[in-house]
């Protein structure tokens, strides 16, 4: 395989989109690509490319390459399927990587460990999250990024995350009396997000961290989890 | 082992102090300034609900004592910009003591932004909200202390982490005698310590107008149900010139309010509400307007003693509510 070949192949870039450019002075550990439309024979990895226009170029965090940052430069589009390498103006992040952050978030990894481990700032993570979270942006509409369901211990009795009981909990067509002042709290919170949260893999984020908070908690939700079981 | 809980002089604190002990320790910017640096957070406060009563006293400190631990605990100060760290860097198994002055960036910040901290619900976090004597309104600030170098500071927030034993879980209640009345559902379009305009039984109404014309008791708080958590949000003052109402807490975008029934005697009523707790009350503090609205001065609140504050913690801030923290088995 050729080195632009294997290039287009780990950002996810396939015809009619080509890479039309590549720095890597921009910033430390850091690689910038500027992705257009191809079309025909040009000096740059073998391709004519449109060029960028510059008023309408917008930048965002894409999946690393190895230890290094990636950054696309490229023009917003509508495509559907969206595009893995683009993202949605405002955003701090690619759809690739967005779906990359969503499954980290879904399996509990902490928000901490998600920016160390992908090298993002804490504030283009919060940025993220807050934008999920209100309901302005979705996850849906890729290749969705399958999480590993947390294996629940053999004597469990906190329902899986893909549970539908989740769903009804969060969306309050299912009520139980609830004693732990925390879970009251928790579960408001994210009822309010819910009502405004349309995507679906956005409110599949949600059940499982409703989940988490009864699996973390099992010991002291005796009462709560009785009531799960007859819904 | 038993904690060194309760009302006690100054060099009582300072012996518990000076035997390194882990103390939460509320009292008058005097009293505070007198105690010797050692393992404690505080905050300042002249009011208290003592063994004996509610009690105003400038020259005792209100102590508690830290017992149930799995490991030193940790003190942490807090600025406005590392307050949302709160949650993250507190332990994964045992709660967080919090201490925030009244009217300083961080109390703002904490009231509005804490909902959607990292962690924050998860984690237990409770605590309270500096004060003054009412008389030194406007002379002083309200304070929190940082035992560990003694400075006291109006723009910090002070926590004190602890982490239990696996055997052991710290939980959070609350007592809120208010429930919400029959009136109309009020709703506000901003989140924030003040509002004017908001929707009331459907209709767009101006808050300040609706209190003023109704004649409505403003030491009644809007109250929100949370799951059945009943929240209150009491009533600072009432501008009707300029349509505004300022709030103790902020009022929440997206939730629904309504004005609380009025609570006949709170005193009777608290111990009807109190649940019998066999653990013992590692932590609990009321409000000052329940304090200052039930005439609670020299009245007992069953055997739930602590500091009468500016605002409660009990993950979020609260109004108007007893909180406190038991640790079980």
């Amino acid at each position: 395989m050729k080195t632009e070949e294997l290039l287009h192949k780990s950002l996810d870039i396939s015809p009619p989109w080509n890479i039309v450019r590549v720095r890597e002075d921009l910033g430390k550990q850091q690689i910038d690509v500027w992705v257009a439309r191809q079309t025909g024979k040009s000096w740059f990895f073998g391709s004519k490319s449109s060029a960028i226009p510059e008023d309408r170029e917008m930048a965002w965090r894409h999946v690393n390459l190895g230890g290094c940052r990636c950054v696309v430069h490229a023009v917003p589009n509508t495509e559907s399927p969206p595009l893995p390498w683009v993202g949605e103006p405002g955003m701090p992040f690619t759809h690739g990587m967005s779906r990359m952050i969503a499954a980290m978030m879904r399996d509990g990894i902490k928000l901490q460990s998600i920016c160390a481990i992908l090298d993002i700032t804490v504030a283009d993570l919060w940025k993220f999250k807050h934008t999920l979270d209100s309901g302005k942006a979705g996850l849906s509409g890729g290749n969705a990024t399958t999480a590993a369901i947390p294996e629940a211990s053999s004597s469990s009795n906190v329902p899986d995350p893909d549970s539908p009981i989740w769903e009804k909990l969060l969306d309050g067509s299912a009520n139980i009396d609830i004693r732990l002042l925390g879970l009251k709290f928790l579960l408001t919170k994210l009822r309010e997000q819910m009502r405004v949260i349309t995507d679906p893999e956005v409110r599949v984020l949600k059940a499982y961290e409703l989940q988490r908070y009864f699996a973390r908690y099992e010991q002291t939700l005796g009462h709560e989890l009785a009531q799960l079981s007859k819904l | 082992m038993k904690a060194n809980t309760g009302l006690m002089s100054i060099s009582q604190a300072s012996a518990l102090i000076s035997a390194g002990k882990f103390l939460n320790i509320a009292g008058d910017e005097e009293a505070l300034k007198q105690l010797p640096k050692g393992n404690w957070i505080g905050g300042t406060i002249p009011y208290f609900m003592s063994a004996e009563g509610g009690k105003i006293a400038r020259d005792q400190v209100f102590v508690n004592e830290i017992v149930d631990m799995a490991s030193a605990p940790t003190i942490r100060q807090y600025d406005v910009d590392s307050l949302p760290q709160l949650c993250r860097n507190a332990p994964d198994h045992g709660y967080t003591i919090l201490v925030v002055p009244a009217f300083g960036p961080c109390h703002s910040s904490f009231a509005e932004n804490a909902p959607n901290y990292e962690d924050m619900y998860i984690k237990p976090v409770v605590g309270w909200v500096a004060g003054v004597h009412l008389e030194d309104l406007g002379k002083t600030t309200p304070k929190v202390a940082n035992g560990l170098t003694g400075e006291l500071s109006d723009q910090h927030a002070i926590a004190m982490d602890v982490p239990l034993p696996p055997d052991q879980y710290a939980q959070i209640d609350i007592v809120n005698l208010f429930q919400p009345g029959e009136g109309d559902s009020i709703t506000f379009d901003s989140t924030g310590f003040a509002a004017g305009a908001c929707t009331i039984g459907g209709k767009p109404a101006n808050l300040a107008e609706f209190l003023t014309t109704n004649n409505i008791d403003t030491r009644l708080p809007l109250v929100a149900d949370y799951c059945g958590a009943m929240i209150n949000v009491s009533i600072k003052a009432v501008d009707a010139k300029a349509g505004k109402v300022e709030f103790y807490a902020p009022v929440f975008q997206g939730l629904t309010y309504k004005i609380a029934a009025p609570v006949k005697d709170y005193v009777h009523e608290f111990q009807a509400a109190l649940p019998k707790i066999e653990s013992g009350i590692t932590f609990s503090c009321n409000c000052i307007l329940n304090f200052l609205y039930s005439d609670l001065e020299g009245k007992r609140t069953a055997n739930v003693t602590g500091p009468i504050t500016f605002g409660e913690i009990g993950y979020q801030l609260l109004n108007q509510t007893l909180v406190y923290l038991t640790i079980s088995k």
